[in-house]
């Protein structure tokens, strides 16, 4: 019953964005969806590649001759400004079908593990930065360093899964 | 000939277990999984091989050498490659005579071989002598030309591709 209920406004909220002139102007230009989904996976790349990078770093894996205070300092810009640019393409594929975005249990689990990686990377910045030193050597970096990276990864990897299945909420639930 | 060969490759059990068209339902979520694993693989190829092209242009990743910053991100970019072109391989083969007829796909891979090839002129050229640029900023020409080719062919590769998702 909840369910239902809750179907029901976000229907409402849909139906309300599906008609204003902008999503309808977005909805009959069918080189939109595709354009903005390319630009968001180009975007998509330099987040994921740039928090892989740090991420491997702290499970002491790969190649990296950079210290992990390097690592955050050049490549945590890219994690924030790379998710600029998925932020406003998101949005406006949002705008053009915010039905299918809505009622898709994979949209708004996305939208809670992206508030979710955003938090750790924050946090995990600010404490390298803090005491580059210890985060740097093996020996004493806090044990906390693994759990961060694969909890990292994982919520990268599940947030580009959900992303991608919103896609099929359709064609395989309903 | 070769449409014979692709028309066969597309009626193997394989091809119909990924376009979902066997009995058992829960098959009908194996091409979403291939996608997906496509698309994370692609980003790791992409978001690594463009640290190492805008080392080549100077532009990131300064403090270190040009060839420190290829050999820390060139191992993931193979290993990611080799996962994608194996999960492009299976969604090839469940509509292989519609792939290999569609304008987008064909553009897609032209690209890439474009951008091999640039990967090639670099390798056994400029790169050569990174010795002598390791720690030049900005590094010689060649190799930001190395670097801009690169970053664009691959862009063109991503755009293509998802393209080719929505003509087939």
């Amino acid at each position: 019953m909840h369910h239902i209920h809750t179907y029901y406004t976000v229907r409402h909220w849909a139906d309300w964005i599906s008609a204003t002139s902008l999503s309808q102007w977005l909805q009959n230009a069918a080189w939109f969806v595709p354009t903005s989904q390319s630009i968001h996976i180009v975007s998509l790349s330099m987040v994921f590649g740039s928090a892989l990078a740090i991420d491997l770093r702290l499970l002491g894996l790969g190649r990296s001759f950079r210290s992990v205070a390097d690592l955050t300092r050049t490549l945590v810009p890219w994690i924030y400004g790379g998710l600029v640019v998925l932020f406003i393409t998101g949005s406006f594929q949002t705008i053009t079908e915010p039905t299918r975005q809505f009622v898709s249990p994979a949209f708004w689990s996305k939208m809670a593990m992206i508030v979710c990686v955003l938090a750790l990377t924050m946090w995990l910045s600010r404490s390298v930065a803090a005491d580059p030193e210890r985060w740097n050597s093996i020996e004493r970096r806090p044990r906390r360093a693994r759990l961060v990276a694969v909890a990292s990864l994982g919520l990268w990897i599940a947030i580009i899964y959900c992303g991608r299945f919103i896609a099929y909420t359709w064609t395989l639930h309903v | 000939m070769l449409d014979h060969a692709l028309t066969h490759l597309q009626s193997t059990t394989l091809a119909a277990a990924i376009r979902g068209e066997l009995p058992q339902a829960w098959l009908g979520w194996l091409f979403p999984n291939i996608e997906t694993i496509h698309v994370i693989a692609i980003a790791t190829v992409f978001g690594s091989i463009a640290m190492v092209d805008l080392r080549l242009l100077g532009m990131v990743g300064r403090r270190s050498s040009a060839a420190q910053i290829a050999a820390e991100y060139l191992p993931i970019t193979w290993t990611a490659f080799a996962v994608a072109a194996f999960a492009g391989s299976l969604m090839f083969i469940s509509k292989a005579v519609t792939y290999f007829h569609n304008l987008q796909f064909e553009l897609k891979f032209l690209f890439m071989a474009l951008a091999g090839l640039n990967m090639l002129v670099f390798h056994c050229g400029a790169f050569r002598s990174v010795n002598r640029w390791n720690d030049q900023l900005p590094p010689p020409l060649p190799a930001r030309l190395a670097g801009g080719l690169s970053l664009l062919f691959w862009i063109v590769v991503i755009f293509f591709g998802r393209w080719t998702g929505f003509t087939t």
